[in-house]
C-alpha cells in the first residue's frame, strides 16, 4: 500500500510538472528544456526556509513560487528573443546555469550535501505527515494546476497562444505585442513548477542539485510528448505511464540497482519511438 | 484626403534596393492598385507598410498624422493598417473559427484572461465566416482546407479586423490568384462592400481585367520606383508601362 | 608569468578539444540544419569502446584506439540510418529531429552505465609532463592539441579539394538542388555522420586518457562543442575552431577569477551573449 501510495505522489508531482511544461510547449510551440530548473528553484526555497527559518510549508511554497516567477522573468526576456532550436539550445543552458547555481553557492544551498530534514507540511492543527494525508494534497494541487490549465487553454490568451505557435509573426500583423504573451505563460508554467517543486521537497524531505539536471527536463518533456502536445489530459496520461513504466519493468526483473537508468533508458527510448512513429503522442492536438 | 503616404521610402535586401526611393499616396475610401512586373517591389512594399520589415529610409504618413520612420510589426493596426498575405499564412493547426476569434479579441493581457465580450465575438465570427461561405467550415483545421477557402480564410480575418474597427486600409496581397471564378466573384464583391463603407483598399493583382473593375486609381511600380500613375485606362495604354511588363 | 604561460597551455588544450566537438557536430549541422544533441554519446561511446578494449580484453592501446574511433564511427552512422534518415526523408521540422537526438542520447547514455556502471572509469595513461613555454602538458594533452589542430585541417582540405567535399558543400548549401544535380545526399550525409562521429570519439577517448570517463561525460562535451559552433559561426569549420578557442581562453581566463566549478556556467553566458549581440557568429558563412 506505502509503495502505490509513494508512486502515486510522485505521478501526480510529474502530472502538474507535466500541464505546466505543456503550456509552454504544446500550447505556444516554444521547446523549453529548461523546467527542472524552476521546479528546483521552487523545491530549494521551500526547502530553505523550512529548513533554516522554520517557516510555514504553505508559506515557503508561496515563496518559491514567487522566486520561480522571478527568475522566469528574467531568464523568459532573453528567451523571448530565439525561436525553434535555438530556444531549445538556451533553454538548455539556463537549465545547467541554474543546476550549476545549485551545485556551487555552498552558502545556500549546501552544494552537492543537499538539504535533509525537510519537514512535512502543516496547516492549522492539519499534519500531512503520513502519505495518505500528503496524497490528498497533492492531489488537491494537481486540481488547481489542471483547473489552471485548463483556464488559460480555454481563454482568448490561450488562443492567442496557439497563434504564436502556428504563426509569430501573422499574429503580430494583427496587433500582439507577442513578447508578453510568451513572457506571461512561461512566468505561469514556472511558477506551477516551483508548487510541485515544493511538494516534492517536503514529500522526499531531502533535496540536492542531482534532481534537478537537463536530464530532469528531458524527463519532463517526454512526458508530455508521450501523452499529447496541446492536450492536458495528455500530460497526465504521459506522467502516469512515465512514472509507473519503469516499475513494471523491475517487476519484470531488472535489478533495482538500476532503476535510475532504465527509467532513463527507457524515456530515451520512447522519445525516439514517438518521433518516429506517433510525434503528435498519444492524445496530442499539436505537432511539433 | 490622403490616407497613406510614402516619402521617399527605401528598402535594401543585402545593399540592393527592393524599394528605391518611393513616393506615392493612396486616397481615403477607394481601391488603389498596384501593378508592375515581378521584383518590382510591390509585395516588399506591402511588407513594410504592414510593419514585418523595417524600413530603410524615408517615411510613412498615415492619416496625415507624424510621419513614421519605423512600424514595429504589432503596431500597425495601431495605424489602422492590415493585410493579406499573397503565400497564405494561417494559423494552420487551428480550426477556422479560431482563426477568426484571435483576431477579434482584444488585444491586452487582462482581457485576454478574462474575456468579457465573448457573445459578441462569437456573433462578429459568425457574420465574417458566414459572409465568406466558411461558418460551415468553422470545426475544421485551417491545414486542412482547400486552396480557395484557404484564400477565403484569409479575406475574413481581414474582415474580423474591420469588425474590430482596427482596420482603416487593407493591403491585399494578390487576393486571387489561383481562385476559381466563382470565389474572384465573392472576393472582389468583397472588396467593393468594403470600399462602399469608407475603408481604403490597396490591391495588388495581376490580372488586367480585375484591375480595370476594380481599381479606382492605378499605380504601377518598376524596380522599386514609381513608374506611373492614374486611371485604370490610363495607366494600361502607356507605352512605358507595357515595355516594363513585357521587358527589355 | 608562469601562471599566464600556464593558463594559455591549458586554454589551447581545452580549445582544442571543444574543436574536437564542435568540428563534427558542425559537419552533421551544415547538411542536416538540426542540433544533433546525440553527438555527445558517440563521443561517450568512443571512449568506452577503447575502454573495453583495453580492461576487460587486453587489447594493444593503439588498435584499441583505432577501433574506438572507428565504432564510434558506426554509432552515427546507425543513429542516422535508424532514426535521422527516416524523419528527413519525412520532411519533418527540425525540432522533430532535435527531440529524437535528445532521445538517442538519454538511451545510449544509460545504457553506457548499466554496461559500464556509474563509476568513473580511467585509463592506464602515462602522466609524463611536459614543458611549453613555462607551462606544463601532459603527453596526453600534447594528443589533444595535435589532433585538434590536425583534423581542423584537415577536415578543410578534404571538404575543399575532394569530390566528398564538393558534395557535402552542396548538399550543405541546398539538398534540393544537390539532388537534382545527381548528388545522392542520402550517402553524403550518411558518411557525414560517420565522419563527424568518428571525430567526436577521437575526442572521447582523449577525455579518457585525460581525465577518465563517466557515462554522462558525452553532454558536458557536447554542450562546449555546440556553443563553440555557435559563437564561431555555425556551418563554418574555421569558425567551429576558432569559436572553440576563445571559448577555451574565456574559461581558463575567467576561471583566474572565479572557482572553477563555475567554468560550465561562464560558457553558457558567453553563447547567450554571442546570441544576444552577435548572432551570426565570430566568421559569417
Amino acid at each position: 500500500m506505502e509503495y502505490a501510495i509513494n508512486l502515486a505522489i510522485l505521478f501526480l508531482i510529474y502530472a502538474i510538472l507535466g500541464l505546466s511544461l505543456n503550456l509552454v510547449v504544446g500550447y505556444t510551440g516554444l521547446l523549453s528544456t529548461a523546467h527542472a530548473a524552476f521546479y528546483g528553484i521552487g523545491a530549494y526555497a521551500a526547502a530553505i526556509l523550512v529548513t533554516s527559518h522554520n517557516v510555514n510549508f504553505f508559506m515557503a511554497l508561496l515563496a518559491g513560487v514567487l522566486a520561480s516567477a522571478l527568475a522566469a522573468l528574467l531568464i523568459g526576456v532573453v528567451l523571448s528573443r530565439f525561436a525553434g532550436d535555438y530556444y531549445a539550445l538556451v533553454s538548455l543552458g539556463f537549465n545547467v546555469i541554474a543546476y550549476s547555481v545549485l551545485l556551487n553557492w555552498q552558502g545556500l544551498t549546501r552544494g552537492p550535501l543537499g538539504i535533509p530534514g525537510i519537514s512535512r507540511p502543516y496547516l492549522l492543527g492539519l499534519a500531512f505527515s503520513s502519505n495518505g494525508p500528503f496524497l490528498v494534497l497533492a492531489l488537491i494541487f494537481l486540481a488547481m494546476a489542471y483547473i489552471i490549465s485548463r483556464f488559460i487553454a480555454g481563454s482568448s490568451f490561450g488562443r492567442v497562444l496557439k497563434a504564436i505557435r502556428e504563426d509569430e509573426g501573422a499574429i503580430q500583423v494583427f496587433g500582439y505585442d507577442t513578447v508578453r504573451y510568451k513572457l506571461a505563460v512561461f512566468v505561469i508554467s514556472a511558477a506551477m513548477a516551483a508548487a510541485a517543486g515544493a511538494l516534492f521537497a517536503s514529500y522526499i524531505t531531502f533535496i540536492d542539485p542531482s534532481s534537478f539536471t537537463v536530464m530532469e527536463s528531458v524527463f519532463i518533456l517526454a512526458i508530455i510528448i508521450l501523452g499529447g502536445l496541446s492536450n492536458l489530459k495528455g500530460s497526465v496520461l504521459g506522467a502516469a505511464i512515465m512514472v509507473l513504466l519503469p516499475e513494471a519493468l523491475r517487476f519484470a526483473g531488472f535489478p533495482a540497482s538500476m532503476a535510475a537508468e532504465l527509467r532513463q533508458a527507457v524515456y530515451g527510448l520512447s522519445l525516439i519511438l514517438l518521433m518516429l512513429f506517433r510525434p503528435q503522442g498519444i492524445l496530442g492536438e499539436y505537432r511539433l | 484626403m490622403n490616407k497613406l503616404e510614402t516619402q521617399d521610402l527605401v528598402k535594401r535586401f543585402a545593399g540592393v534596393a527592393a524599394i528605391d526611393g518611393l513616393s506615392i499616396s493612396i486616397e481615403a475610401g477607394r481601391i488603389t492598385s498596384i501593378i508592375g512586373p515581378n521584383g518590382s517591389g510591390k509585395s516588399t512594399l506591402v511588407n513594410v507598410l504592414s510593419g514585418m520589415l523595417p524600413i530603410d529610409g524615408g517615411l510613412v504618413v498615415v492619416d496625415a498624422q507624424p510621419p513614421l520612420k519605423s512600424i514595429r510589426p504589432s503596431k500597425a493596426p495601431s495605424y489602422g493598417i492590415t493585410r493579406t498575405f499573397q503565400e497564405v499564412r494561417l494559423f494552420e493547426q487551428m480550426t477556422v473559427l479560431d482563426n477568426v476569434l484571435v483576431v477579434l479579441t482584444e488585444r491586452n493581457l487582462r482581457s485576454a484572461f478574462f474575456e468579457r465580450h465573448r457573445a459578441h465575438h462569437l456573433g462578429q465570427a459568425e457574420a465574417v465566416l458566414t459572409r465568406t461561405g466558411l461558418w460551415g467550415k468553422r470545426g475544421d483545421l485551417a491545414v486542412n482546407l482547400s486552396y480557395g477557402q484557404r484564400k477565403l480564410l484569409e479575406i475574413a480575418r481581414v474582415l474580423a479586423m474591420c469588425a474590430t474597427s482596427q482596420a482603416g486600409i487593407i493591403l491585399f496581397d494578390e487576393p486571387f490568384a489561383g481562385l476559381f471564378p466563382q470565389m474572384v466573384k465573392t472576393v472582389s464583391s468583397i472588396i467593393k462592400e468594403l470600399r462602399n463603407s469608407g475603408i481604403t483598399a490597396v490591391l495588388i493583382e495581376h490580372n488586367m481585367d480585375l484591375i480595370r473593375e476594380l481599381s479606382d486609381h492605378v499605380i504601377v511600380m518598376d524596380s522599386g520606383r514609381l513608374l506611373a500613375e492614374g486611371s485604370a485606362a490610363e495607366v494600361l495604354e502607356r507605352r512605358d508601362v507595357i515595355e516594363a511588363y513585357l521587358g527589355e | 608569468m608562469e601562471i599566464l604561460s600556464q593558463l594559455i597551455v591549458n586554454s589551447v588544450i581545452a580549445g582544442a578539444m571543444y574543436a574536437l566537438m564542435a568540428l563534427g557536430f558542425n559537419l552533421i549541422y551544415s547538411v542536416t540544419r538540426f542540433f544533433n544533441l546525440a553527438h555527445g554519446v558517440a563521443a561517450a561511446a568512443g571512449g568506452y569502446a577503447v575502454f573495453y578494449l583495453t580492461s576487460s580484453l587486453g587489447q594493444n592501446v593503439y588498435i584499441a584506439t583505432a577501433a574506438g574511433i572507428v565504432s564510434a564511427g558506426f554509432l552515427g552512422y546507425g543513429f542516422d540510418r535508424l532514426v535521422f534518415l527516416r524523419l528527413r526523408r519525412r520532411k519533418t521540422s527540425s525540432m522533430v529531429q532535435l527531440v529524437a537526438s535528445l532521445g538517442l542520447l538519454t538511451s545510449v547514455q544509460a545504457v553506457l552505465a548499466i554496461l559500464f556502471t556509474n563509476e568513473f572509469q580511467t585509463f592506464p595513461a602515462g602522466h609524463t609532463l611536459y614543458n611549453v613555454l613555462g607551462g606544463a602538458i601532459t603527453g596526453t594533452q600534447t594528443a589533444v592539441v595535435a589532433s585538434g589542430f590536425f583534423i581542423t585541417l584537415l577536415l578543410a582540405l578534404i571538404l575543399r579539394h575532394t569530390m566528398f567535399g564538393k558534395a557535402v558543400n552542396a548538399v550543405s548549401d541546398d539538398a534540393e538542388v544537390a539532388r537534382i544535380v545527381g548528388i545522392d545526399t542520402d550517402r553524403v550525409t550518411g558518411r557525414v555522420f560517420f565522419m563527424g562521429s568518428a571525430i567526436a570519439g577521437i575526442a572521447g577517448i582523449l577525455t579518457g586518457f585525460d581525465t577518465g570517463l563517466g557515462p554522462t561525460m558525452g553532454m558536458g562535451l557536447l554542450l562546449k562543442g555546440v556553443i563553440a559552433c555557435i559563437i564561431g559561426g555555425m556551418g563554418n569549420v574555421w569558425g567551429g575552431t576558432a569559436g572553440s578557442m576563445l571559448l577555451g581562453f574565456a574559461e581558463n581566463f575567467g576561471i583566474w577569477k572565479i572557482p572553477g566549478q563555475w567554468k560550465d556556467a561562464i560558457s553558457f553566458v558567453i553563447l547567450i551573449a554571442f546570441l544576444l549581440l552577435r548572432p551570426e557568429g565570430m566568421i559569417k558563412k
